[in-house]
Order: structure tokens, then C-alpha cells, then sequence
């Protein structure tokens, strides 16, 4: 088992582990923006910049896609290392001044301020790590959103940058944004994404009627989990208010013996 | 030319239709072959074509045979359009149609020469008969585009001829594969591309590499502004590159190839097709090439445009149909590229180099150059310089001799001031350099790179600043947007630069250039962040002065930058023509008729329309 030392402290790794995961492993904090664990590592904000030993010379490298291969020496708090951490965070702080998340995260690395103007932006407080564009396409298989554009006009997007339409109203994107960007409102007819410009309907609770989660959620839990998962939901067509009162029902009915 | 017909058997199938070949050729045809290379036929080189063959198809007697064909760039581009007569090897330059009667008579008919249309040095007034005499290209070693210029891209006889596939033949029937890697190795080959990665090191981590299928790539992406060479190549010598990737496969154990190629070369795209189907026709490609087992095809793949697709795992990202967008590259694309699989990917020109090295040997092939970079490099030499073109060099040779030997010095004699060289990301490279050798790590030395091998000359007119500004709104334009540091630290440094060219810089500007340099050094995703700040590092680095003057001073040195210098009437030079007055759009100039004007500065916008009219060069720069 290759050793990677971290800032002194050996950490034991296994072969292919990312330099991120053996750190998180140590109890070592480095700051990440563009990654989950239920997505590839995608590389794309950089905020996660360490120093790695090449024998001779010390290279910056990213932590959630480094791959273990053999013994390491990384600095995750060398001067080095802090300046690029911190350095683009400056970038980011500057195109997103606004976001509270950002901000807090920033904080926590000691950066307080940016010495960068306002230059950029496309999509407001969206720093494009793209988790959501890999979780709507990996983890929930509709491919939905996609960068669109190139360079600091790059938006994160449904074709044509109109509302999507295969868009299932899930919210997993707005679950993963790291900056809180992205926003579900449930109204009363619908589910709005923004912002992507989806709007889904609300599937109606059988007995009161009133609006429950985004119908397209159902049907693409059925098509994936197949009969089995078709047959668990089908009793689920209540909204959680009538789903108890039906089992209080039934449970009163068969006289609540077994319990 | 006829095709042969029938598949090639075997190496000594093709040796005999080599020698059937060169048995037919008549020794005393006259040949006359028109360059229609991309920049020739921009000036004209298919009417000139097509009166040749006019004339061809008009001329009854049958003393003697004439051919016409078109070939590839010749590379003086500046010349152009060029026609070379055979036999004498008469070089004509600047060709009109209306020249070709009189070459057609005196020259292809005659024997004669037509001097007037042959090249005459400025300096010496001496008159060029052969290539060989001009200076442009005496001071050249022509490996890859040996063939450039010589034969028609479009026939594959003409390329089989000249040696074409021989190399191939020799490996297939004489080398095992480690043979090959090791003797592109031993050449000292490296990466034409940009990277100058030793080519036998990366060959052998491809055939090394676990997982089947393996791809071959050829990247003929060249997407630096004011670069041709790739094009110039995948026009005037496709066979080079297919038989190149073709030697490379056999080495690495790959049955499938992949050209990528610009979209907007479409005479690339077309020789290339022409010349695959045409080596597929004479078994050349496919199945059981030459009868010895080796199996392998190419495919041509067209690039959307994107600059960033030149980048190894962006192409490979291209290529599968996904975004062009690059990726790490912690696990290198000879292990995983293409699909998942292992692909060696290498530069046209590294491609159209192989064979020669096969042919000729490692040790002839390591003779050229300096030390750690062997052979030679194509340059495509452009800006304020007499010759442009397309020039190839031994490496080693200095930046001194290529400008002002090749290149035939700067432009309307005017100074030197810097050459800008490996594309969008190189560095500017300043006069005290110029007896400085080129080869890869000398140029790394000095701030800049090899790069693909853009060459661009300045002169006293050029502002630095303005340059580094020039290739930062390109690199804006073309960075992917997916890694922070290349979207925001590139907009952020161009920022700074439009303050600094329009007057408004501020102290400390140059300090925060450098530390956006350095950041986007350690942290951009992919080479072209990485390097983006070079232009701006490089012309601090050298001419800190002129950074200095447009910040404190707010002035242009080489007043190039609108509003940090002033248009001025030359009162002595000025005859009053009044032209400067009618066409200023604001009517800042005044003055009576057959006297001299003045500019009201309160209405100037300092626009340079003025200073662009004047017939008599009286509107001056201060």
C-alpha cells in the first residue's frame, strides 16, 4: 500500500485513490467547489490546487484528480499552494461577488476580499463547475443541461437556452450546486428550475388533491428500477399528509392486534 | 497519370511499379509545374493553371511532350504565384495569366529563359535562375517538405516516384516494431506540435501501454494566428503524414488511425481524402498491407474551429463526439486517450518527418540540429519581413539568419524590433537575442517556445504592449471556459491591458499582470491557460520601458495605441491638397488650398484617417 504524506502527516492510501480522498481520509482540509462524490472528478475550478514532490522540482497539481500510483509527498499548506488556492479564489469571488456561499467558503481559506474587478459574468453567481450538468447527465440520466458557449460567456444551459425538455424536475441540480445558484420553487402547478426555465407539473396527491412532487420523477424512477420499483410506488400516490392518514386507517381497521 | 489498377502484393510489387514508373517518365519532357498552394491560388495561381493547360491542349507538335501539374506551396509565398520550368528547374515568381503566353513560347517551347519574370534580389540586383540561387531558399534543409512544390498531392504515382512508401515498405519487411520505436528514438526526434516531447519515448509508452484497440492520431488542428505550416503540409503532401502514421501504427500496434483536421483547410481535407483513397485503392491501406499481415486504415475527422481542440485531450474529446474540452492529463492519453484507449498522438509534421528517418537512417536524421533538438523545423516566417513564407531549418540555426537571410530583413527599412514565436502563448523575443540558436529549450530560455512553429517579425512601429494584448483577446476568444484560473484570469489580465493601451493604467498594473502570469502558470487545466500569460510575461520581461511610458506617461512609444500619441501636418511637407480635410469625419482639419493645414485637437478622435490619405506622407506620428 503506497504511504502519501501530507504536510508530514503519512496517511496510508490504496492504488487510484485521489490525493483529495486520502486527505479527507487524514482529517486534512482542502477546499473543493467542483466536486461530489457521486460524480468522476471533473477538475474544472481549481480550488483545490496542492503541491506534489517530482523528485526535483515540486509541481502544483489538482487534489480531486490526482491519482495515487506509488509513495507521495503533497503540501497542501506551502506558500505555493495558498497562492494558488487563494489566487483563484480571487478569480471567482470577482465574478460572483454576491454569493453568500462563496463568500463563507472564501472566509474559511482566509480570503477576505478580491483585487479584481467585476469583469465577468454570464449566469449570476454561477461559478460553472459543472456538478450540476454531471449529476443531471451520470447520476440521473437525463442530460438535461450542458455548457453552452465558450470562455466567459460559458452558461450552463438547456438547448438553446430555453426551457428544457427533458428536464424531469427531479432538483438534484439544485441539491449538488455548491454556491446555492440554483433554485427549485414549487408552485402550485408546477416545479420551476431556475435557472434553466424548466417548469414540470406537479403530480396531485389521489385523495386530497393537493400537489405533490414533479409527475416526470415517478415515471423515470419506474423506467430506471423496472416492476419491482413500479409496484413499490404504485401506493404512493398520496401526499405524505393522506399516506399517514390512510395507515392510521388501516391500522385502526385490522383492530392495531400486531402491533 | 494512369493508376495501377490492381492492389499491391507485395514491397517487391511496389519496388517494381516504382522502377515501371520512373522507366515511363521521359527524361526530356518539358514539365511546368503552377504552385496552388493556398496562397498562390489567392493570387491567382488557377487561371495561370488553367492558360498553361490551355496552351498544353493547343500544342500540336509532338516534338516534345509537355506536362502541366499543380503542386503544393512552394513556400515564398510573398512571390507568389510561382511556376517552376522543367527541365533547367526555372523558378518564375509573381506569374500573371498574361505571362503565360510568353513562358509557354520562350521558356517551355524555347529552352529559353524569360528574365523578367525571374526572381531579382533588391539589394544586389542579381538575377535568380533555380531556387538554389535565391537566398530565401538557400540558407533551407527541406526534409518534411521535401516534396512540397515537387510533386502533384493529388497523384499518388507522383509521391511513389519520389520514394513514397519505401519507408513503409522497409519496415514491414525488414523491422520488428521495437526496432522502429528504437530507431525514432535514437533520432532524437521530438513533438512538432508545441510540446517537443521525445517522439520514441512517447511511441514506446504506446506500444508499452495495457488495452486494445490503440489509436494513431495525426493533429493537424493549427489554429496559431499567422501559422500555415500544417496546412501547407496536409496540402502539398498528404502521403508524408499517412505513410508517417502508417509506420507509427505498425510500431505501436494500432490498426486504426485518425486524422484531425481544421475545417477550414478544405484543400487539406480534400488532398488528404484523395490521397487515402488513393493508397487504399493500391492496397496500400486496409487489410494485410503488402502482403505482410499489418492491417490499418485512417479516417479523417474535420475540427469545428476551436483553437482549444488542438490541445491532445481536448481533440480526443472532439474526436468521440463530445465537447472539446481538455482534461487532466495525471494519466497520459499514450495509457488512456481516445475511448479509453490507449492513442499516440502526434503533430502532422512529426508524422511527415518518419518516414525520412526510416529511409535515411537515425544517425543522418541526429547529424541536424543541436545537441537535444535534432533535424530540422518548419517555420511559417510572416509580419514585417521582406520574404514571408514558409521556411524549413535545420535546428540551431539563429533567429539572425532566419530573418535577414531567409526572411531578407524587415520591411520599408524600418528597425527590428522583436519576433514573436510559437503561436498565441509564445514569447516576444527581443533584438539582443537575435544570434541566439533556435531549438526548443533555447526559446523556452528566453520566455517564448517552439510552438508549432509561427514565427512572427516586428518592427519599431509595433507596440508591445499592444501585441500582448492582441493574443490575450485571442486566447479570451478561444479559452474553453471550463478551468477558472484560463475563463477569469485571461479576461482579468485583458482587463488590465485595455486600461493600460487606452491611457487609464494605474502603478502597479504591471505587478498585477505578473501575478495573474504566475497564477495561471500553476493552475490553468490545460496548456493553453498555462501559457497564456507568456505574451504578457515576454514583453515585460524585455521591454519593461514601454510598460512604463504607457502607465506614468500615458504615451505610446511606438504610437500604435489611439490616443496616447498625436497626429500632426507637417507644415513644410503639407501642399494643401485639402484630401486630409474632406475625408476627416469630424472636421478637425483646416486650411486654405495650397496651404498648410492644421488638426483642431479639441475635435480630433484621433481616428487616423488623415494620416492614412495623405498622399504626400505629411501627416506624422508625434
Amino acid at each position: 500500500m503506497p504511504t502519501v504524506t501530507i504536510d508530514d502527516k503519512p496517511i496510508e492510501a490504496r492504488q487510484g485513490e485521489t490525493i483529495l480522498q486520502v486527505a479527507r481520509k487524514g482529517g486534512i482540509w482542502i477546499p473543493t467547489l467542483c466536486h461530489h462524490e457521486a460524480v468522476e472528478p471533473y477538475g474544472a475550478c481549481r480550488l483545490c490546487m496542492v503541491e506534489i514532490d517530482r523528485g526535483r522540482w515540486w509541481k502544483v497539481v489538482t487534489a480531486c484528480n490526482f491519482p495515487i500510483r506509488g509513495d507521495l509527498t503533497v503540501r497542501v499548506n506551502s506558500e505555493r499552494a495558498l497562492r494558488a488556492r487563494r489566487g483563484v479564489m480571487e478569480l471567482l469571488l470577482a465574478r460572483c461577488p454576491e454569493s453568500p456561499k462563496l463568500k463563507e467558503l472564501a472566509a474559511r481559506m482566509g480570503v477576505l476580499g478580491t483585487p479584481y474587478p467585476h469583469v465577468t459574468e454570464a449566469q449570476r453567481n454561477c461559478i460553472l463547475c459543472g456538478l450540476c450538468v454531471q449529476v443531471c447527465a451520470d447520476v440521473i440520466g437525463a442530460s438535461a443541461i450542458a455548457p453552452a458557449g465558450r470562455g466567459v460567456e460559458r452558461t450552463i444551459a438547456a438547448p438553446f437556452r430555453l426551457a428544457s425538455e427533458d428536464c424531469i424536475g427531479c432538483g438534484a441540480c439544485a441539491a449538488v450546486c455548491p454556491v446555492g445558484t440554483i433554485v427549485v420553487r414549487e408552485h402550485e402547478e408546477e416545479v420551476e428550475i431556475s435557472p434553466f426555465k424548466s417548469r414540470i407539473k406537479r403530480k396531485r396527491c389521489a385523495d386530497c388533491g393537493k400537489p405533490v412532487a414533479s409527475e416526470l420523477v415517478k415515471q423515470a424512477l419506474c423506467r430506471r428500477g423496472g416492476p419491482p420499483v413500479t409496484e413499490i410506488l404504485a401506493g404512493h400516490d398520496l401526499c405524505p399528509h393522506c399516506k399517514r392518514q390512510k395507515l392510521v386507517k388501516e391500522l385502526t381497521s385490522t383492530g392495531g392486534t400486531n402491533v | 497519370m494512369s493508376t495501377v489498377g490492381a492492389r499491391l502484393q507485395s514491397a517487391r510489387n511496389l519496388e517494381l511499379h516504382r522502377k515501371h514508373l520512373l522507366a515511363e517518365r521521359d527524361a526530356d519532357a518539358r514539365r511546368v509545374r503552377v504552385c496552388l498552394g493556398t496562397g498562390c491560388t489567392a493570387k491567382g495561381a488557377q487561371g495561370v493553371m488553367e492558360s498553361f493547360q490551355r496552351a498544353a491542349e493547343e500544342y500540336e507538335e509532338d516534338l516534345v511532350l509537355v506536362e502541366t501539374k499543380c503542386t503544393g506551396c512552394h513556400g515564398f509565398c510573398e512571390r507568389g504565384p510561382i511556376v517552376v520550368v522543367d527541365p533547367g528547374n526555372i523558378f518564375y515568381q509573381e506569374v500573371a495569366e498574361e505571362d503565360v503566353p510568353e513562358i509557354w513560347r520562350e521558356s517551355v517551347i524555347g529552352g529559353r529563359v524569360v528574365e523578367e519574370l525571374l526572381y531579382k534580389d533588391e539589394e544586389t540586383e542579381q538575377i535568380a535562375k533555380t531556387p538554389d540561387e535565391i537566398p530565401f531558399y538557400r540558407a533551407q534543409h527541406r526534409i518534411v517538405l521535401k516534396h512540397n512544390g515537387v510533386i502533384n498531392p493529388k497523384e499518388i504515382e507522383d509521391y511513389l516516384a519520389a520514394d513514397g512508401y519505401a519507408a513503409l515498405a522497409k519496415v514491414l519487411t525488414s523491422m520488428e516494431p521495437d526496432e522502429v520505436i528504437e530507431e525514432v528514438r535514437q533520432s532524437g526526434l521530438r513533438g512538432r506540435g508545441g510540446g517537443g516531447f521525445l517522439t520514441g519515448r512517447k511511441w514506446r509508452s504506446a506500444r508499452d501501454a495495457h488495452g486494445e484497440p490503440k489509436y494513431v492520431i495525426a493533429n493537424g488542428d493549427e489554429g496559431d494566428p499567422g501559422a500555415f505550416m500544417d496546412r501547407s503540409l496536409m496540402e502539398g503532401s498528404p502521403h508524408s503524414v499517412i505513410e508517417g502514421m502508417m509506420i507509427g501504427a505498425y510500431a505501436v500496434g494500432s490498426s486504426q488511425g485518425y486524422i484531425y483536421v481544421r475545417n477550414e483547410y478544405p484543400m487539406a481535407v480534400k488532398h488528404l481524402n484523395i490521397a487515402l483513397d488513393a493508397a487504399r485503392e493500391m492496397g496500400l491501406l486496409g487489410e494485410d498491407i503488402l502482403g505482410s499481415g499489418f492491417s490499418f486504415d485512417i479516417r479523417i475527422n474535420r475540427g469545428g474551429g476551436a483553437f482549444v481542440c488542438g490541445e491532445s485531450t481536448a481533440l480526443m474529446a472532439s474526436l468521440e463526439g463530445r465537447v472539446g474540452e481538455p482534461r487532466a492529463k495525471y494519466i497520459h492519453t499514450v495509457e488512456s486517450g481516445f475511448n479509453g484507449k490507449p492513442s499516440l498522438l502526434n503533430n502532422v509534421e512529426t508524422w511527415a518527418n518518419v518516414p525520412q528517418i526510416i529511409l535515411n537512417g537515425a544517425d543522418w536524421f541526429a547529424s541536424l540540429g543541436t545537441e537535444k533538438s535534432k533535424g530540422t523545423k518548419v517555420f511559417s516566417l510572416v509580419g514585417k519581413v521582406k520574404n514571408t513564407g514558409l521556411v524549413e531549418v535545420p535546428m540551431g540555426m539563429t533567429l539572425r539568419q532566419i530573418i535577414y537571410d531567409i526572411g531578407g530583413s524587415i520591411r520599408d527599412g524600418k528597425a527590428f524590433k522583436a519576433v514573436q514565436t510559437g503561436g498565441p502563448s509564445g514569447g516576444c523575443i527581443p533584438a539582443e537575442y537575435l544570434d541566439e540558436p533556435v531549438d526548443f529549450d533555447r526559446l523556452t530560455d528566453l520566455g517564448s517556445m517552439m510552438g508549432s512553429g509561427g514565427m512572427i517579425v516586428m518592427d519599431e512601429d509595433t507596440c508591445m504592449a499592444n501585441v500582448a494584448r492582441y493574443f490575450l483577446r485571442f486566447l479570451k476568444e478561444e479559452s474553453c471556459g471550463k478551468c477558472t484560473p484560463c475563463r477569469e484570469g485571461v479576461a482579468q489580465m485583458l482587463h488590465v491591458f485595455d486600461r493600460i493601451c487606452t491611457g487609464k493604467g494605474r502603478e502597479g498594473d504591471v505587478e498585477l499582470l505578473e501575478n495573474l502570469g504566475t497564477l495561471l502558470e500553476d493552475t490553468a487545466l490545460c496548456a493553453l491557460g498555462s501559457t497564456a500569460a507568456y505574451p504578457v510575461l515576454s514583453t515585460i520581461r524585455y521591454f519593461p520601458d514601454e510598460y512604463e511610458t504607457h502607465i506614468r506617461e500615458k504615451r505610446c512609444p511606438a504610437k500604435e495605441c489611439p490616443g496616447l500619441f498625436r497626429y500632426e501636418i507637417d507644415a513644410e511637407k503639407c501642399t494643401g491638397c485639402r484630401l486630409c480635410a474632406k475625408k476627416c469625419p469630424v472636421d478637425a482639419i483646416t486650411g486654405e488650398r495650397k496651404q498648410p493645414h492644421v488638426i483642431d485637437y479639441e475635435k480630433c478622435t484621433d481616428c487616423g484617417t488623415c494620416f492614412d490619405v495623405c498622399p504626400f506622407s505629411s501627416v506624422i506620428k508625434v
